[in-house]
């Protein structure tokens, strides 16, 4: 059992972290983090709606 | 990408381990080796092509034509800069605008020009094998360190990070050798939608944490292509930054105002105005003032050098300008469909001759001045012209109660 982690995760828009348990070559377990944030739900609150899509298009 | 030969560049899908256990230094000078006439060419890049590219860079950055041969000279030297590209809080937007030029792209020659040693949406290496790509630059020194997206400050930089480590670490790690830094994008350079209100994450621009190393603030969201392709290119000829302004940014990018350089002015100016979105005024093309373009508190040259390989740019296709090169215009140039008067406040860099320029526009275009004239009033007690003033009766008023108070 090998416990594998892979950060960053590269040719993708955004920041991704990969762990993995292998076990003879099978992956066993798997778990995703997103290892950035930013907070644009609670920068969008109390604002022009009309705004709204000019903000989360840069999500 | 696939590359032959001694390049052997982890962006390319070339083995970076191998590179990490030579000497840093030799090998990443052994990167930067190539022949680049042929290696144009067998990117279908023509001399003329790559000319007109030199050209075009000289144009960006208004330099003299006797400087065209000098870009190009310096654009054929073997000996390529080494860049490090740094993404944290970010879309990866100026990436996509960067990379999506078409062919002759101005990206093309750029990777071309610099050893890109580490970039993370483009680069085949993954996770240790990328990082040691960057580490192996940081050792060598004198690279151009590249960033995009802003850092997250607040709670250790937790909000941001990469390979375990957060921005504020990685960044103060990467700006330690290099050479210059270009902030890419209103993000890295003035912290932009991150550090909207609330500002959840307490994120910053790249020039709020180093100082030691010299700083170009390429800010627009998304930055420009072709001014993120010359700054560099005047970086690759030069080995120094252009002449910038207050805010850190190139003034050959950034020393015109949207709105002295646009090609609905005419229509400002005879007071055509765009009323209702679909109006006979928005299909002919009219100013979109009204409508809350923020062209005239906005420096940027999208008016001349557009978006897309010069096909539009926001005015152009029919929607006001949102004033993405300026700082905090999430804040201070909402409401974007209000006009500007309802902005809190114009960008911080007007000085003196702009203030005089506008005093001039207010005085000749009557239509502007209840939007330019309170900002004058609040910037500066010019000497004269007085700007108009929207309330010339309260004026009056006042002037009428002193002359009463006076015979007291």
């Amino acid at each position: 059992m090998t416990h594998i982690a892979i950060d960053p995760i590269t040719r993708i828009e955004g920041h991704l972290r990969i762990e993995a348990e292998v076990d003879s070559g099978q992956v066993t377990d798997a778990w995703s983090s997103s290892t950035m944030f930013r907070g644009i739900e609670i920068i969008l609150q109390n604002r022009d709606p009309r705004d709204a899509w000019l903000f989360a298009q840069r999500i | 990408m696939s590359i032959e030969g001694e390049r052997a560049n982890p962006i390319d899908g070339g083995d970076n381990v191998a590179v990490a256990d030579e000497n840093p230094r030799t090998a990443s000078t052994a990167h930067r080796m190539l022949d680049m006439p042929a290696e144009l060419a067998r990117r279908g890049i023509s001399r003329r092509d790559f000319l007109k590219y030199c050209t075009m860079m000289a144009a960006t950055l208004a330099l003299p034509t006797d400087q065209i041969s000098r870009i190009a000279h310096a654009l054929e030297a073997v000996q390529r800069p080494a860049a490090i590209y740094l993404e944290f809080q970010d879309c990866a937007g100026c990436t996509e605008a960067f990379l999506r030029a078409s062919h002759p792209s101005v990206s093309q020659i750029i990777l071309d020009k610099i050893s890109l040693n580490y970039q993370e949406t483009i680069m085949a290496a993954a996770g240790t094998q990328a990082e040691a790509a960057a580490q192996d630059t940081i050792a060598a020194g004198n690279y151009l360190l590249m960033v995009e997206g802003s850092i997250s400050t607040k709670d250790q930089g937790v909000y941001c990070c990469v390979a375990g480590r957060s921005a504020l670490d990685l960044l103060a790690e990467a700006a330690k050798n290099a050479s210059a830094i270009v902030a890419v994008g209103s993000c890295a350079a003035f912290g932009n939608i991150p550090a909207a209100y609330p500002n959840p994450t307490g994120a910053v621009g790249v020039s709020s944490l180093v100082s030691h190393v010299p700083i170009v603030n390429m800010s627009g969201c998304p930055v420009n292509a072709v001014n993120l392709a010359a700054i560099v290119t005047y970086y690759v000829t030069y080995r120094s930054l252009p002449q910038l302004d207050q805010l850190g940014r190139p003034l050959f990018a950034y020393g015109t105002r949207i709105h002295d350089a646009c090609e609905r002015r005419a229509h400002f100016d005879a007071g055509q105005y765009v009323e209702h979105w679909g109006d006979e005024g928005h299909r002919e093309g009219w100013c979109l003032y009204k409508m809350g373009c923020k062209g005239p508190a906005t420096f940027h040259n999208c008016p001349a050098v557009r978006y897309n390989e010069r096909t539009s740019w926001p005015v152009l296709a029919g929607h006001g300008c949102i004033g993405c090169s300026q700082p905090k215009f999430w804040d201070q140039m909402t409401p974007f469909y209000e006009r500007l008067p309802d902005v809190k406040g114009f960008g911080v860099e007007f000085n003196v001759d702009r203030i005089a320029e506008i005093l001039a526009a207010v005085s000749v275009f009557a239509v502007a001045a209840h939007a330019v004239g309170s900002v004058v009033r609040r910037r500066s007690k010019p000497e004269s012209p007085p700007p108009v003033d929207e309330n010339p009766k309260a004026e009056e008023n006042t002037e009428m109660d002193e002359n009463q108070e006076e015979p007291k």
